[in-house]
């Protein structure tokens, strides 16, 4: 009997059908009608991601196997879908948080043009495709199909508002910094099927477990997969591009700059778990990148200003503990951190996005404070976000970030002090931006204390949604400590990410540890507290806050270290290299194709004397070449 | 079987129609007509639906590749006469009896497609060559399409007579005329049977112009009537190229070592006259049929290689090569001006015309997702696993490359440049729905190329 | 001499194309043999009536390159061309039998072919002397 999970291709194909028809009728649809569309399609997708997820629980995984993708002698791509543990994970939270996130969209966007709107939402639809393709395909290929789509898409969305130059460029960046990443992954493909012959995670895992795979390979291999994975999940050093991201609308930033694409990166390497387990190298630069990035994003979060780049660069930083655990080897607790930080970053997101909306536009929170009072959903909703990432108990955060401090902890002590100084750091930027927005006086124009006001249902209620979820959505992983069997999460995902063996520190450490961070934690908000209650816009900042607030200067690093010099590498080919010598060469082909054009041209004399003589001349070659010169 | 007495018959009715009836319209429709049932009884036969069975003592042949490659000739002379057939009217009064000819050419090609022996090659290339000399001269007051049709003759009886000297020295060293018989090895490889080889390798290389035998070719197509140009160029040419395969497969294929390397020698001559000189043309015609030497260098690829890829390469070339060059002579045919200039501010003028001549050209230039790079590519493949020789497949990768010059040349004229005088073009709906159905149909074969291949093996 | 023909008749290979070529030379030699004798043996007087044209007496008027009428050379060739095809009779006359009812309707295609073409030939009027 056929499996029925053979028609999981329909989760991907609604959202490229909700694409198409919004895509062809933006111009004839009403809005309501494309929001029906557009979120009508997530939402079966969100079902049938459920029924998929409930199949997958009793029966386990399934790779779905439609047709030859690609056939070059004995190399086959299959176009193949896998459902398993760890994609059904994904496509929950995928077509979940990206359902409520259409919704949050059909009001966020409501003052655009209809065609306008159209078009946003088929994006919008194309992404949850692309992602939903990356998630579910059986090979690297059909991943990196998914892969490319979403940094299109992402590109596209960034892009939204065509017409603002500052954000074309953004959009630019963002498809620049992604595509040097895709480039290590498209290398890191080839090397994998010239080593094992095909791309299907299964062929490749069992080659990896068979200890096929040399050294050097498997090193290189896992090395380009994470510079791959740097690029799509924002790590140093190719961060740069998602703080700019911020230049799309906020809901896009919310899907796709926060709960999905730039988990990519973590998916993919969780996926090749087996590969990379294989090579400690690699882990190490990936702990070690991942902490980087986490401490560097958290420190330059703490003085910015723009309420989206604060939760921009926090996501960076989140990403950076996802591959701090990834490195680690707690692989489910970065899944588990993925799907946590997917439910209070979208929320935190769309919360910014309904403070955005209520100031109409306006995203500098010095110029706002007070919103508390007027905003009462969204600032309520907003801090239940603050406090999950910031880890207390009992919210989501708590449970996925004690799992990867946990595991930083068993690794190495130091390691443990600087990642839970990050943590702090968190909560302290967090807070920051909390109180400065919500509570003291309000700081903007007359005209904005005027207008604002709370927003419609259609945006509040995914809020509300998504703080149930941000508190309660840990509770799949409660460590053993609190209830024997309590850690559901990594008890499913194991058929997929084998369990951590190995002898834990005790749980008279563990709940040590809990307890610390717990108590610093609260104590750093307590200090933000007296810090920030009566917020005060100051002059220029001064010293190691200016750095901050400059971002450590990475991109004008870049800018001298990278751009410029490529530049004048750059102009020198074309000045010098280009013109004396490629040209040359070039141009020197072509005459010598329309020299010989000419010349050969004359033999076609008109002549039908001559050509039967020419005739007959090589027919005599020909024949001499035959009897007398060849053997 | 059905189609060879079919488009016999189809001539005889074509050569009575115009002296009964009086209306060009219905002579047209009668042979488009007799078009589809020839390749609607072309494809029953392929079904294994056979009307009239005659014992032919295996002179004739009709196996499967000789049948989908009879279909693919017959459907493209089907394309070719509901876009281009009006067009004749303009050539001369004896309608009727073009159509008539170029029934008797479908019929000497079902002929060479399917031969056994010898004798049936040697008359199907005659029943071919002789109405193609008169679709060359048909157009009587033009001193050029004499002085073409003249020259075509002489030097198509020269090698006519190279055809049959070869036939007479390999009857002579095999005492058979059956390509079976000659395969056969048996004691010493008498200098007879090579010279025989060798001289029918001349004589057909001389009828689908492969260089050093091509010289008639840009005089003659430039010559004739643009009508029976865009016809001799595709279906003829590729009409012929199958009889050349299969005399060297079925017939040669024993002495392989003794003619695979002038084969390569020929290729890559071909390739190279064909290519460089079409760089310096000026009028399209010319180009066009330089480029039909260039491309038959391409053909003769799968001549070398020799081997079910590459007759597989044969198949998918000849369609690509035929749809996308009719395509580009029928658009050619309505302009008033033949030189590149000419097609100067095209796309402005009539945008969706330019638009599939840019898809016929790209298919010529052999650019991906167009059914001529999907032919290209499987011809390469198919030389690069069937030789030692790497030289030539790389040689016809670089020649691929020089032929995106001059092709490119009318995209760039149609698209980037100013006219300089209003276009006086008109076209017929139909046209313009046929055209952009065979544009569909290149594009379609250069994604799914197996559409037309698995009708070789079901 | 006739030693050597007979080795070449036995051997195989190029040997036994040497009568072949002793034929070309002899007919080559022959040629050439005739007509230096006769330049050499012959009387030479040279008058213009010598390099008039003659033909069963009558005066010659014009030179043969004149254009005639397209139908003269048309009929001429149609002659030919309808006497070549039935030259085909002879080898069937002669094979009849052995060919029997197959080669009878193969003949009869023939001669209907023949016949269609006969038809149109006049139905077009190229045998028309008059306009």
């Amino acid at each position: 009997m056929e499996n029925v999970l053979q028609i999981v291709w329909l989760i991907p194909f609604l959202p490229l059908l909700g694409f198409l028809v919004n895509g062809l009728g933006r111009k004839y649809m009403p809005k309501a009608m494309v929001s029906i569309v557009g979120c009508g399609v997530i939402l079966a997708s969100f079902l049938m991601s459920i029924w998929v997820f409930i199949h997958v629980r009793e029966g386990g995984g399934y790779v779905a196997d439609y047709f030859n993708f690609i056939v070059v002698d004995k190399l086959k791509i299959p176009f193949a879908l896998q459902v398993d543990e760890l994609s059904s994970l994904f496509l929950m939270i995928i077509t979940g948080v990206g359902f409520l996130i259409h919704v949050y969209s059909t009001a966020y966007m409501h003052e655009e043009k209809p065609e306008h709107f159209g078009r946003y939402f088929a994006y919008l639809n194309l992404f949850v495709f692309s992602m939903l393709l990356l998630v579910m395909g059986a090979n690297y290929v059909i991943m990196f199909i998914g892969w490319e789509g979403v940094g299109l898409c992402s590109y596209l969305l960034i892009g939204y508002w065509f017409k603002n130059v500052a954000f074309n460029k953004a959009a630019n960046k963002a498809f620049v910094m992604n595509r040097i990443g895709d480039l290590a992954f498209l290398i890191a493909i080839f090397w994998i099927i010239a080593k094992v012959g095909n791309a299907n995670y299964a062929d490749v895992i069992a080659f990896a477990k068979a200890g096929k795979f040399g050294a050097s390979d498997i090193t290189v291999i896992t090395l380009l997969l994470f510079v791959g994975a740097t690029g799509k999940s924002a790590q140093i050093p190719l961060y740069t591009w998602l703080p700019d991201a911020m230049a799309g609308p906020t809901p896009v930033s919310a899907l796709i700059h926060a709960a999905t694409m730039v988990t990519a990166g973590i998916y993919m390497i969780a996926r090749s778990n087996a590969l990379y387990s294989l090579s400690d190298l690699t882990m190490h630069v990936v702990t070690y990148v991942g902490l980087a990035t986490a401490i560097l994003a958290a420190t330059i979060a703490v003085q910015q200003n723009d309420i989206k780049k604060v939760l921009a660069y926090s996501t960076v930083s989140q990403l950076g503990y996802m591959f701090m655990a990834l490195g680690l080897g707690a692989y489910s607790a970065a899944v588990f951190h993925v799907m946590t930080h997917a439910f209070f970053k979208a929320l935190l997101f769309l919360g910014s996005g309904s403070v955005i909306h209520a100031m109409s536009g306006e995203q500098d929170i010095r110029n706002m404070g007070g919103l508390g009072k007027k905003l009462k959903i969204t600032s309520f909703t907003f801090l239940m976000g603050c406090i999950a990432i910031a880890g207390i108990p009992p919210f989501s955060g708590f449970f996925s970030k004690d799992a990867i401090l946990l595991s930083a902890f068993e690794e190495n002590k130091a390691l443990y002090a600087v990642a839970l100084l990050g943590a702090l750091l968190t909560a302290f930027y967090m807070f920051r931006l909390f109180f400065i927005t919500f509570t003291g006086k309000f700081r903007g124009t007359e005209d904005q204390a005027h207008h604002v006001h709370e927003s419609p249902l259609s945006m509040t209620l995914p809020l509300i949604i998504l703080a149930v979820l941000a508190l309660a959505g840990g509770w799949v992983g409660i460590p053993e400590v609190f209830m024997k069997g309590g850690d559901k999460l990594s008890a499913f995902l194991s058929p997929v990410i084998p369990v951590k063996e190995g002898e834990s520190p005790g749980h008279s450490t563990e709940l040590a540890l809990m307890a610390i961070s717990t108590i610093a934690v609260l104590a750093v908000i307590a200090f933000s507290w007296f810090r920030f209650r009566g917020y005060q816009r100051k002059g220029e900042a001064q010293g190691l806050a200016k750095v901050l607030e400059n971002k450590w200067y990475v991109d004008e690093l870049y800018e001298k270290i990278i751009v410029k010099p490529l530049q004048q590498f750059g102009s020198f080919l074309n000045d010098v290299f280009e013109r004396s010598v490629v040209d040359g060469l070039v141009n020197g082909v072509g005459r010598a194709v329309s020299y010989s054009s000419r010349q050969l041209r004359l033999l076609q004399s008109g002549q039908v004397g001559s050509y039967v003589l020419l005739m007959v001349l090589s027919m005599l070659l020909i024949f001499v070449l035959q009897f007398f010169l060849r053997k | 079987m059905n189609a060879l007495l079919l488009s016999a018959l189809m001539g005889v009715v074509m050569m009575f129609s115009g002296i009964v009836l009086k209306s060009k319209a219905a002579i047209r429709n009668i042979a488009i007509a007799g078009m589809l049932a020839l390749l609607l009884v072309n494809i029953l036969e392929m079904n294994g639906t056979v009307f009239l069975v005659i014992d032919s003592k295996g002179m004739i042949g009709f196996d499967r590749f000789a049948l989908l490659f009879n279909s693919i000739i017959f459907f493209s002379t089907f394309l070719y006469l509901t876009l281009s057939a009006r067009d004749m009217e303009k050539v001369g009064v004896n309608y009727a009896e073009y159509l008539a000819l170029i029934f008797f050419i479908l019929c000497g090609i079902a002929l060479v497609s399917s031969f056994r022996s010898l004798i049936i090659l040697f008359l199907g290339i005659e029943i071919i060559s002789i109405p193609l000399y008169i679709l060359t001269g048909s157009d009587k007051l033009n001193l050029k399409s004499n002085e073409a049709s003249l020259k075509y003759f002489l030097l198509g009886s020269f090698s006519t007579g190279l055809m049959l000297m070869g036939i007479a020295l390999i009857y002579g060293a095999k005492g058979t005329f059956y390509t079976s018989g000659i395969n056969m090895v048996n004691g010493a490889i008498s200098p007879l049977l090579i010279a025989g080889m060798l001289l029918l390798m001349f004589s057909m290389a001389f009828k689908v112009s492969v260089a050093p035998f091509h010289f008639w070719t840009p005089d003659v197509y430039d010559g004739a009537p643009t009508v029976f140009t865009s016809f001799m160029a595709t279906i003829v040419k590729a009409g012929v190229f199958i009889a050349f395969i299969r005399l060297f497969d079925e017939g040669f294929a024993s002495q392989q070592p003794k003619w695979k390397l002038i084969i390569a020698i020929l290729t890559a001559a071909t390739l190279l006259i064909g290519n460089i000189t079409a760089v310096f043309q000026q009028s399209v015609k010319r180009m066009l049929a330089y480029s039909s030497i260039a491309q038959a260098g391409f053909m003769l690829l799968s001549v070398y290689a020799m081997s079910p890829d590459s007759k597989e390469g044969l198949i998918l070339y000849a369609a690509a090569y035929c749809m996308a060059t009719i395509g580009i002579f029928a658009v050619l045919i309505k302009m008033s001006d033949y030189t590149f200039d000419g097609f100067n501010g095209f796309a402005k003028q009539q945008p969706l015309l330019a638009a599939v001549t840019t898809i016929f050209l790209l298919s010529l230039a052999g650019i991906p997702l167009t059914a001529g790079f999907m032919a290209k590519f499987y011809m390469i493949k198919a030389a690069m696993y069937n030789s030692g020789l790497l030289w030539l497949p790389i040689l016809a990768l670089v020649m691929a490359a020089v032929s995106v010059s001059y092709y490119f040349r009318v995209i760039q004229a149609m698209y980037f440049r100013e006219s300089s005088t209003p276009s006086t073009l008109t076209v017929t709906p139909a046209f313009r729905y046929t055209l952009v159905a065979l544009a569909a149909l290149v594009v379609l074969l250069g994604i799914f190329p197996n559409l037309l291949l698995a009708w070789l093996y079901f | 001499m006739f030693q050597l023909l007979q080795s070449g008749l036995n051997g195989t290979g190029a040997g036994s194309y040497l009568p072949v070529v002793i034929q070309i030379i002899f007919a080559v030699g022959l040629v050439a043999f005739l007509m230096v004798v006769t330049h050499m043996l012959g009387p030479k007087r040279k008058t213009t009536d010598k390099l008039q044209n003659f033909s069963s007496g009558i005066e010659s008027h014009g030179d043969a390159r004149h254009p005639m009428a397209i139908k003269y050379f048309l009929t001429a060739i149609l002659f030919v061309l309808f006497d070549v095809e039935v030259i085909f009779f002879y080898p069937y006359a002669v094979n009849f039998k052995m060919l029997g009812w197959n080669g009878f309707w193969a003949v009869m295609l023939f001669v209907a072919f023949f016949l269609c073409g006969f038809i149109y030939i006049i139905k077009k009027g190229a045998l028309k002397w008059e306009d």
